[in-house]
């Protein structure tokens, strides 16, 4: 039994651990060369910080001068409802947040915690009215913990979205 | 009494009338350079290098263009053949068009070959205007100056060649600028110039910053006595920004603005939005060259402007349960794609710059000529030329919307583009119209037979009388992968489950045919791509768009 117990253990630490500290958090930088093409923006970090089993995905946009910051709040505990939930490619085709409605989102941590898993279910305003979109991603840790794969899937698209991140450092 | 009250009313409703009649004739007549009644049977042509460096062929080459400007004040003679790889692709084309249907017969020099063609046109400036090598605002200074007291520009390297031709220098810009900020330069320039210069014209000589230039509209601009600025529209410039205003608030109302913003200090959005706030008319390419050349040349006599209408007036369709798609190309003819492979493959818009049809005639005839039986033009951006509806007044729009109409009409054309990125644009903000806006379109638009919207994707929708106005559901942008596109497109297709479903895409610059028609012949769903009067006609009979305009609750970004 005491083997058990352990592992039982260990299975109810790990998640809390990785929470407090996952290895996820930081800046990440966009490589655009080793990504799918982004449409619009010119460079993009991702601001992984974390609170408890709260998240915070910050996106810091840019392209040329204009500037966007947008945030996602998500919970390894229990899903969220989020406002105004950011995707990262929604203004060069007519898909906007619809106004008003919110965001049911579901995160799990995997991969002893180098892999965060995020599910969203979105309303979406398109021309002829309102749509919801399945939005699956997983943020990967890989390559000595200095490189992240974003992989984006929606319900609606028949090829993946493969977003490649390096690690910022302080001197960067 | 109410008789000769009703009289009176019906009298001044009739001089309104009439009023506005009279404005769209005499403000197209006041614009409009004279036009000789043919062109020229000969023309001297002068090619240009690759090389616009401040510090390289940047010298030479304001020389000529300042020359070109002088010598084509009251003729067409002096053509320039600008590179390969300048963005307005139009110029070379151009050549072999005035040639076979005009009949102008060019003779070439060398390339840069200032010399020669001082030689030949010396006679046309009255001496030369040195500018400071070390301070570039000098040379937009410069412009101003040749065009106001007919002189060449140079720079101190010249002036052996201009004495050589026996060109005096009458005004000396070398270290009069040293030190100072651009709204002092440009600010000593308006003191001296401004009250001699054109109330029609004026020049924002921006674009290429810094280190390069790229001037190819000052020869126009030298020919019309512009005023020459870089100023920045942007609010972190105050003082730079209250000296353009009131540049702008001089001017004719409406009048043109020539030339582009600088990449370096201001946004298109700023610079476009402040344009509009005066009712005033923007061309926008800095780089159009030779316009003092082609200006002047009238249409071949057996020419007419025939547009490509699928639809006939009056005609209805009835749509299928299907996915419709139109392309729109806005920007591309000149700067994009047209001398580009493939077009012709499929149904395809062209957005037209209406001015053309007083102040590049040639060029409007050649496209109109060259174009394939797919090729289909529309009207735009937003009005005679390129503006952002929300920015200008109300009180502004009948003068503005008279020539639109008049151009329209001129040009064969039925449909009218809109753009508005004057509260935000494909990033932040919003780029819709609100309801009154869309009234002023369909009041003052009365013969279009229908309007789209966007440049971006945008939301606003509407259908009033069988004319619809649709905005874009899709923007491909020049890097855009074709198998991304695609992907997109199916994306859109997914979301959009009605049948039939009206997918108006936005086909930026450089994107060529090819690219599209190779994207669109990836979708897995059976989709008709037809032209633009075609889509509007079925949009028009199976409203499955819902309508929308700009809310109050609309994030607005003034400054993107």
């Amino acid at each position: 039994m005491r083997p058990f117990r352990h592992l039982l253990l260990l299975f109810l630490l790990v998640p809390a651990a990785f929470a407090a500290d996952p290895a996820l958090a930081g800046r990440w930088r966009l490589d655009p060369a080793r990504s799918t093409a982004l449409d619009g923006w010119t460079a993009w970090d991702l601001v992984i910080t974390a609170d408890g089993s709260r998240l915070s995905l910050r996106h810091d946009m840019q392209w040329r001068y204009t500037k966007v910051t947008a945030t996602n709040l998500v919970d390894t505990a229990a899903p969220a409802t989020v406002k105004d939930f950011f995707r990262v490619e929604q203004r060069h085709m007519a898909l906007y947040p619809a106004k008003g409605g919110t965001t049911t989102v579901r995160a799990t941590w995997l991969d002893a915690g180098r892999t965060l898993r995020v599910e969203a279910d979105t309303p979406i305003e398109i021309s002829q009215g309102q749509a919801n979109m399945r939005l699956y991603y997983e943020y990967r840790l890989i390559e000595g913990d200095q490189s992240l794969v974003l992989i984006e899937l929606h319900s609606t698209r028949p090829q993946p979205l493969v977003y490649r991140f390096t690690r910022v450092t302080e001197t960067k | 009494m109410k008789l000769r009250l009703l009289f009176l009313l019906v009298a001044v409703a009739a001089a309104s009338a009439a009023q506005a009649l009279v404005q769209e004739d005499s403000v197209i007549a006041r614009l409009e350079p004279k036009k000789v009644a043919h062109a020229p049977a000969a023309a001297t042509l002068v090619p240009l290098s690759e090389n616009w460096r401040m510090d390289g062929d940047i010298p030479v080459h304001a020389l000529l263009i300042s020359l070109q400007g002088l010598a084509n004040r009251d003729q067409p003679r002096l053509y320039l053949e600008y590179p390969t790889h300048w963005q307005w692709e139009i110029v070379r084309p151009l050549i072999g068009f005035l040639e076979k249907r005009h009949g102008v017969k060019f003779n070439r020099l060398g390339v840069n070959d200032a010399e020669t063609a001082l030689a030949l046109y010396v006679k046309h400036a009255k001496g030369v205007v040195v500018w400071d090598g070390s301070v570039r605002s000098s040379l937009i200074v410069a412009f101003t100056v040749a065009g106001v007291e007919d002189l060449v520009v140079i720079t101190a390297d010249q002036l052996p060649l201009a004495a050589k031709h026996g060109l005096p220098v009458v005004v000396d810009l070398r270290g009069k600028f040293a030190g100072k900020t651009d709204a002092q330069i440009y600010q000593w320039a308006y003191d001296q110039y401004f009250e001699r210069c054109s109330r029609d014209y004026y020049v924002v000589m921006g674009g290429h910053a810094g280190a390069e230039m790229q001037p190819g509209v000052a020869d126009f601009g030298i020919r019309q006595r512009a005023f020459f600025t870089d100023l920045s529209s942007n609010p972190k410039h105050p003082e730079e920004l209250a000296l353009l205003n009131k540049i702008l608030g001089r001017q004719n109302v409406p009048s043109i603005v020539l030339g582009w913003h600088s990449y370096a200090k201001d946004t298109e959005g700023q610079h476009t939005t402040l344009v509009g706030n005066y009712g005033l008319i923007m061309e926008g390419l800095h780089n159009l060259p030779n316009v003092s050349f082609t200006s002047q040349i009238p249409l071949t006599p057996d020419f007419k402007f025939t547009n490509n209408h699928t639809v006939k007036l009056g005609e209805s369709r009835a749509a299928e349960k299907k996915v419709y798609i139109a392309a729109v190309a806005t920007d591309a003819m000149g700067i994009g794609t047209w001398t580009k492979p493939g077009r012709g493959k499929i149904p395809y818009t062209w957005q037209v710059l209406m001015n053309w049809a007083w102040m590049n005639p040639p060029a409007l005839q050649y496209f109109y000529e060259d174009k394939s039986p797919n090729d289909h033009f529309i009207g735009g951006l937003s009005g005679p030329g390129y503006m952002y509806p929300k920015a200008i007044p109300a009180d502004k729009w009948p003068a503005l919307t008279a020539v639109g109409r008049d151009l329209m009409k001129r040009l064969d054309l039925r449909i009218l583009e809109i753009m508005d990125y004057s509260e935000g644009n494909r990033h932040v903000g919003n780029t819709d119209l609100p309801k009154a806006v869309v009234d002023r379109y369909y009041d003052q638009y009365p013969d279009a037979t229908g309007f789209i919207n966007g440049y971006g994707s945008a939301r606003t929708f509407d259908l009033r009388g069988g004319r619809p106005l649709l905005s874009y559901d899709y923007y491909l942008s020049i890097e855009r992968p074709v198998e991304e596109a695609a992907a997109d497109l199916e994306e859109l297709i997914q979301l959009n489950p009605q049948r039939p479903y009206f997918l108006l895409m936005h086909v930026r610059e450089s994107n060529t045919v090819e690219k599209v028609a190779d994207m669109l012949g990836r979708l897995s769903e059976s989709v008709e791509v037809v032209p633009l009067d075609v889509f509007l006609q079925l949009a028009a009979g199976a409203k499955t768009y819902r309508t929308y305009h700009q809310q109050p609750t609309d994030a607005v970004d003034h400054n993107p």
